[in-house]
């Protein structure tokens, strides 16, 4: 039954149904032939009857035409003479009546000939003996007059009349056998035909049962898991809730009264102790920053995204903009190549573009002429691939698995400030785009960050 | 001006109290401020109740307002607030840490007058914090005392 648990409840269906069409087609096909045979029996019965009540006419017939030529034998009364001819003249109709109601070729036609020849032989007898009587009186026809002409005819048409009569009757009784069977036969098998459908509607009602039942038990676990997802959801943000609220305030506080004291104990302060202070208040700030980032990395996985088409061109135009204060004073050579219309959140694909930029405005900081480079590396006809290339200090390949992670940096903060999410963040917004990230480079000789993204539909 | 209408500054928390009054004394509008610990302080100290039942009649310049306060939250005392003729002229300043985009947009709903998140680096606290309360207290010019009875609609009605 293996092979049935992969058919699909479709295919299922249509078997069950076409196993009880077929079922109804051979069930109807038999019902009809029996149907056909019992009226052909019942055809044949009624000319079995009419058969046999004929040859109870024909044998009447010969009677009163045997016994009226002979009483005329013996009379020479004329009207015995017009009574036998009377019978006589039925004579060939009813011969002709009988060969009509037995089979052409049959035994049955066989024995109507003979009786028809017997018959035909006797009457002619008759005839002969009453011309004779005619034409020579009673004297002529003595040795007949009591007997009749033709004895001998007459008995073997009784015995034929018998036999035909025998004959027909035993068909007559095999015909009754047959149709009775028949109709056995046929209601066994309406019976046996209505079974099979009706285990057949049922198994296909219990193959549908059994996919309604395993649909709603799916719909259902889909219900309760997304409400768990719900749950969790929700927890989360009371979570990011609680964190940007209860978490800042105790920052704000070391913040605030490093800064009072400082301003308090002012000048009793030594360098040292003031150092302190600042240190405290910069771990501060930084944490306060962390935080910020975290809040925007969490928000980025929750927020609600849009899908309009994005001029990448553009975009990159009103980030270097917000920029401007950064690039002040450094001395960059910028190689920007046309980039297409993308489909996205155009806030969020403007932060991949603003981390990706800071970044490499940052990592080139100790370059004396900053290069960067902006373009396609590959286009498909759904999706683009970007690059950013930068000339600055770049990475060891072999880190380039840490460099997408939250909070992961390959640089110490006394190198190069930062929180560790910028990259985060652009690979997150690229996956929620059904985008991809990754990076090449080398120690102090630069690097080049990927992402790709969908193409927006363009109407031509 | 004949009255310096008071500055009230809703805060549970009392470090960020002691920082936002360190704020207003590098400027000299300290005494002008009145803090309330949570919520249910403040709607007493609008309807002069409890032990604010003596004090003198008339709304502060401003309402500074916590979001998150024990007994009754913020969104509630705004809700209060701007739904009570009376005290529906008041300017009510959010001053909270919560960035969160529901916040503000329920604040806003409910009708505050600006919402402002309170920074983690001291001097851009105490700046803030200042510069609310020049603003609101002393340049805002508030609204007459009783500028609440033209908003009120007849009873008859």
């Amino acid at each position: 039954m293996e092979w049935f648990d992969h058919w699909s409840i479709e295919r299922r269906v249509l078997v069950g149904f076409g196993l009880v069409f077929a079922g109804i087609v051979v069930i109807s096909a038999i019902s009809y032939r029996n149907t056909t045979i019992l009226i052909e029996n019942s055809q044949l019965d009624t000319k079995s009857h009419e058969l046999v009540q004929l040859l109870g006419s024909v044998e009447e017939t010969l009677g009163t035409a045997e016994s009226s030529h002979r009483r005329y034998l013996v009379t020479g009364d004329e009207s015995y003479l017009t009574s036998y001819r009377t019978v006589v003249e039925r004579m060939p109709e009813y011969l002709r009546y009988l060969k009509g109601l037995t089979n052409e070729g049959g035994q049955q036609q066989d024995r109507v000939a003979k009786f028809e020849q017997l018959i035909t032989r006797q009457l002619d007898a008759e005839a002969r003996a009453i011309t004779q009587r005619k034409k020579h009186g009673y004297e002529g026809v003595r040795h007949l007059a009591l007997s009749g002409a033709g004895k001998n005819e007459i008995d073997d048409i009784r015995r034929l009349m018998t036999e035909l009569d025998t004959v027909e009757q035993r068909a007559l009784q095999a015909r009754v056998a047959q149709s009775a069977g028949s109709t056995q036969n046929t209601i066994a098998l309406l019976g046996l035909g209505a079974f099979l459908q009706l285990v057949l509607l049922a198994s296909v009602y219990v193959l549908i049962h059994h996919d309604v039942t395993e649909r709603r038990r799916v719909a259902k676990e889909l219900r309760s898991r997304g409400e768990l997802l719900q749950a969790a959801n929700k927890e989360l943000e009371a979570f990011s809730y609680s964190v940007s609220h209860d978490l800042r305030a105790p920052l704000r506080h070391i913040d605030g009264y490093a800064a009072l004291l400082s301003k308090a104990a002012g000048d009793t302060l030594n360098d040292k102790a003031r150092r302190y202070l600042e240190t405290i208040s910069g771990s501060a700030k930084q944490m306060g920053q962390l935080i910020d980032d975290l809040l925007v990395f969490s928000r980025m996985g929750r927020q609600d995204m849009l899908h309009t088409t994005v001029s990448l061109d553009q975009l990159i135009k009103t980030v270097l903009h917000d920029l401007r204060l950064d690039l002040q004073g450094r001395a960059i050579s910028w190689t920007m190549h046309p980039l297409p219309n993308v489909s996205g959140d155009p806030a969020m694909l403007r932060q991949v573009f603003v981390n990706l930029i800071s970044n490499a405005l940052k990592f080139t900081a100790t370059r004396p002429e900053a290069k960067i480079e902006i373009g396609i590396a590959k286009q498909g006809p759904t999706d683009v691939e970007v690059f950013v290339r930068d000339n600055g200090v770049g990475f060891d390949m072999q880190y380039v698995d840490k460099l997408f992670g939250v909070f992961q940096r390959l640089h110490r903060n006394d190198e190069f400030e930062g929180t560790g999410i910028g990259l985060a963040n652009v690979r997150r917004i690229i996956h929620r785009h059904g985008g991809r990230t990754w990076a090449e480079g080398a120690l102090d000789q630069g690097a080049t960050f990927y992402f790709s993204l969908p193409l927006a539909r363009s109407l031509s | 001006m004949t009255t310096v209408k008071p500055i009230l500054l809703a805060e549970d928390n009392p470090r960020d109290a002691e920082l936002a009054m360190a704020a207003m004394e590098e400027h000299h509008i300290a005494d002008k401020v009145v803090v309330c610990r949570d919520g249910a302080e403040v709607l007493d100290y609008l309807y002069c109740r409890g032990t604010f039942s003596s004090r003198q009649q008339g709304n502060p310049a401003v309402v500074f307002l916590d979001l998150k306060m024990p007994k009754v939250d913020g969104l509630e005392v705004l809700k209060t607030i701007k739904s009570d003729v009376n005290l529906k002229p008041i300017p009510v300043v959010m001053l909270t840490s919560s960035r969160e985009e529901c916040d503000l947009s329920q604040s806003y709903a409910l009708g505050a007058n600006a919402y402002v998140v309170k920074p983690v680096e001291f001097h851009q606290f105490i700046t803030a914090v200042k510069e609310l309360g020049v603003f609101w207290g002393v340049i805002n010019e508030p609204p007459p005392e009783g500028s609440d009875q033209r908003g009120r609609v007849p009873a008859s009605v």
